[in-house]
């Protein structure tokens, strides 16, 4: 059946869209980040009788798991550490990247009754899973710390890397945020998929156990998960007082920048659509 | 650069795709309609043009599915359009399908901080207007509950009252007044006319003609996705009135046991105000029967001006029935005659149904202060006369 006649080509509405204005644009909503942050967590504890507790339960009760379960399976080879400090300075950040990813992937779709109704950068949303999750990481953070002090380890003056680690760290859950939340409201097969990738996504990442490739393949490791050379970063200086592996840090780095400039450009391009289809 | 406050729609096209892609392991529908919709493209909007200036007024009517709403989301900045250009300067207060993004988890008064700063509005300027917005929704202390425990009126009231007291450059209204009572509704009204008086500029979508006409200075028809009439108000208003009194006019009326073959309202010719007037029937009958026949008037909708009734003896075949209407309270303009006919049971042998439309002339009706609607027009004889009070107030 012949359709009806459309607009003329020359019509065609095609949205422009420049990356410093944009990123003024969300830097303006800043606030509006914030109060998001601040909705998604009274949202998320309010009517629940253990309230905040239950940001710590999940990296803790993983930390049972593995402490009990694997380390008696496998011999792991943790540099000396207690086992159970080790896998907890794993989990905090892989918890941090896969909560965020999780939340931020589906915060669109969860969020289309305000997507339909006022006008703002959409990346406020995937942006407030991550500021959100961090909250929880705090708090884990607080934890980690008290646990240290108990197993009687002294802060190394190399935890001042951390920060730098850190910047890395949030640059690549943005970016996959990013890319989760906008692809999810087009193929919400990937909702469905999300959690599955990031279960898996542990396995691949060495938060249980030191994950032993070659040199080489560390190297190209780190472009496929920026997250490893982080990881192992954050024990270097915080267990056993070295510097991070600066190389690799620098190839994860630099993964996680361009996939944050290809995930925000993916983001901006799809976001035109989100209330058609949202 | 356009002034804050503009609104612009340049031959704005928007189209959907109707139904959507086939999934792995589908039962293959066998409805052949369904099939042959899957993955058609349908245009909601269709050359659009819409441009407001700072302060002004439009209303959009037109039936359901014409593209309203849709034409609202892309002025909101929410929605792209496929082609055209569309531009909305300043913040936009939009409540589009009630209760603008109002958060059921969040009690009333965190909504309201939330919506302020979707607005993007700085968390003190809403605090300033915190207790307005409390006022006018009437939530009193239901403001520290959460919204899932509003009824659909209090969530509407705080929807509305957020959207109009954050003093947004651009107010869009889409049908959301329809959840309120009369009085919220009224109260919103004027709620409207005021942000108007004070700069903004007001776009609003009602099936409520007369809310629209009391509303707004300018009117859009819109009929699939298509301007239909743009321009004064009350003349888009009363064109869409009238076409909506040729579809019902159009209708088909099943025969009953008692039918109306021919009604006029006078001797053919317009009718002066404030005269006498014969309405003359000519009504056949299945049978000889007392039955109840009812006349009205109206300007076109199904519930009239005025009615009068009489029960009256209907003889097998056709009877003529005149019914001569004193004084006729009519002010200028064209109405319609409706009939219908029922047994004393108060039952249908005639269902209610526009016979003949005729034209009135003489006086047109005073005008009404902004913001009040008149329900139906009827033209009443006034004198005046002023001089000084007799008791001089101290």
């Amino acid at each position: 059946m012949k359709t009806e006649l459309g607009p003329p080509p020359e019509l065609l509405f095609k949205r422009k869209i420049q990356t410093r204005t944009a990123l003024r644009d969300l830097w303006k909503r800043r606030e509006l980040i914030m109060t998001l942050t601040e909705r998604e967590l009274r949202v998320r504890y309010k009517q629940t009788r253990l309230g905040f507790a239950w940001s710590i339960i999940m990296p803790i009760l993983l930390v049972i798991v593995f402490t009990v379960f694997l380390q008696r399976v496998v011999d792991i080879d943790t540099g000396g550490a207690p086992y159970a400090v080790f896998v907890y300075l794993g989990l905090i950040p892989w918890t941090f990247f896969s909560v965020s990813v999780n939340h931020g992937g589906q915060s669109l779709v969860n969020n289309s009754s305000l997507l339909n109704k006022v006008s703002f950068p959409r990346e406020v949303f995937p942006i407030a899973a991550v500021v959100t999750s961090a909250v929880d990481a705090l708090i884990s953070t607080v934890i980690l710390i008290g646990l240290l002090v108990i197993t009687g380890y002294a802060p190394k003056v190399q935890v001042l890397w951390v920060p730098v680690l850190l910047i890395v760290q949030v640059m690549f859950t943005i970016a996959i945020g990013l890319m989760a939340s906008s692809l999810v409201v087009y193929v919400r097969d990937i909702r469905q998929a999300l959690p599955l990738i990031l279960q898996l996504g542990l396995f691949a990442t060495p938060v249980a156990y030191p994950i032993p490739f070659s040199p080489t393949f560390e190297k190209v490791y780190a472009v496929i998960n920026p997250l490893a050379p982080l990881i192992n970063g954050y024990r270097r200086t915080a267990l056993f007082g070295q510097s991070p592996e600066w190389d690799l840090i620098g190839i994860s780095a630099l993964s996680s920048f361009v996939l944050l400039i290809l995930g925000y450009r993916l983001f901006k391009r799809l976001e035109t659509g989100f209330a058609d289809v949202a | 650069m356009l002034p804050e406050g503009s609104v612009q729609a340049e031959r704005v096209w928007k189209q959907f795709r109707a139904g959507r892609a086939r999934r792995l392991l589908e039962i293959p529908q066998k409805n052949q309609a369904s099939r042959k919709r899957k993955g058609e493209w349908l245009w909601a909007l269709k050359d659009v043009n819409v441009n407001i200036e700072p302060g002004h007024s439009l209303g959009v009517i037109g039936p359901n599915g014409s593209g309203k709403s849709t034409l609202f989301k892309i002025l909101a900045g929410v929605m792209y359009p496929y082609a055209g250009r569309a531009e909305t300067v300043g913040r936009v207060g939009a409540l589009i399908e009630i209760s603008a993004g109002i958060h059921p988890e969040l009690t009333g008064r965190e909504n309201i901080f939330l919506y302020g700063s979707l607005l993007g509005l700085p968390r003190r300027e809403v605090a300033t207007r915190f207790d307005h917005i409390v006022d006018f929704a009437e939530l009193g202390d239901a403001i520290d509950r959460q919204a899932k425990f509003f009824s659909s009126g209090m969530r509407m009231r705080l929807g509305f009252a957020v959207a109009a007291f954050l003093e947004p450059n651009v107010l869009l209204v889409d049908e959301a007044l329809a959840v309120g009572d009369a009085a919220f509704q009224q109260k919103c009204l004027e709620r409207m006319r005021e942000v108007l008086a004070q700069g903004t500029t007001l776009l609003y979508v009602s099936h409520d003609l007369t809310s629209v006409e009391a509303t707004c200075a300018r009117g859009m028809w819109l009929d699939h996705g298509t301007v239909v009439e743009e321009g004064d108000v009350r003349e888009v208003v009363a064109a869409y009135r009238r076409s909506v009194e040729e579809v019902v006019e159009g209708r088909d009326l099943p025969r009953g046991p008692i039918n109306v073959m021919s009604a006029d309202v006078g001797s053919g010719g317009p009718i002066p105000s404030h005269e006498d007037v014969e309405v003359t029937l000519s009504v056949e009958s299945d049978a000889s029967r007392r039955a109840i026949l009812h006349i009205g008037m109206s300007e076109g909708t199904a519930a009239p001006i005025f009615s009068v009734s009489r029960e009256l003896h209907f003889v097998q075949g056709s009877t003529k029935i005149t019914c001569a209407l004193h004084d006729l309270p009519l002010p200028r303009g064209r109405y319609v005659l409706w009939v219908a006919v029922t047994n004393r049971m108060r039952h249908h042998l005639q269902s209610w149904h526009p016979t003949t439309t005729f034209d009135v002339t003489g006086p047109g009706l005073d005008p009404v202060p902004a913001a009040v609607a008149r329900l139906s027009p009827v033209h009443v004889k006034a004198t005046w006369s002023e001089g000084a009070d007799e008791e001089p107030s101290s």
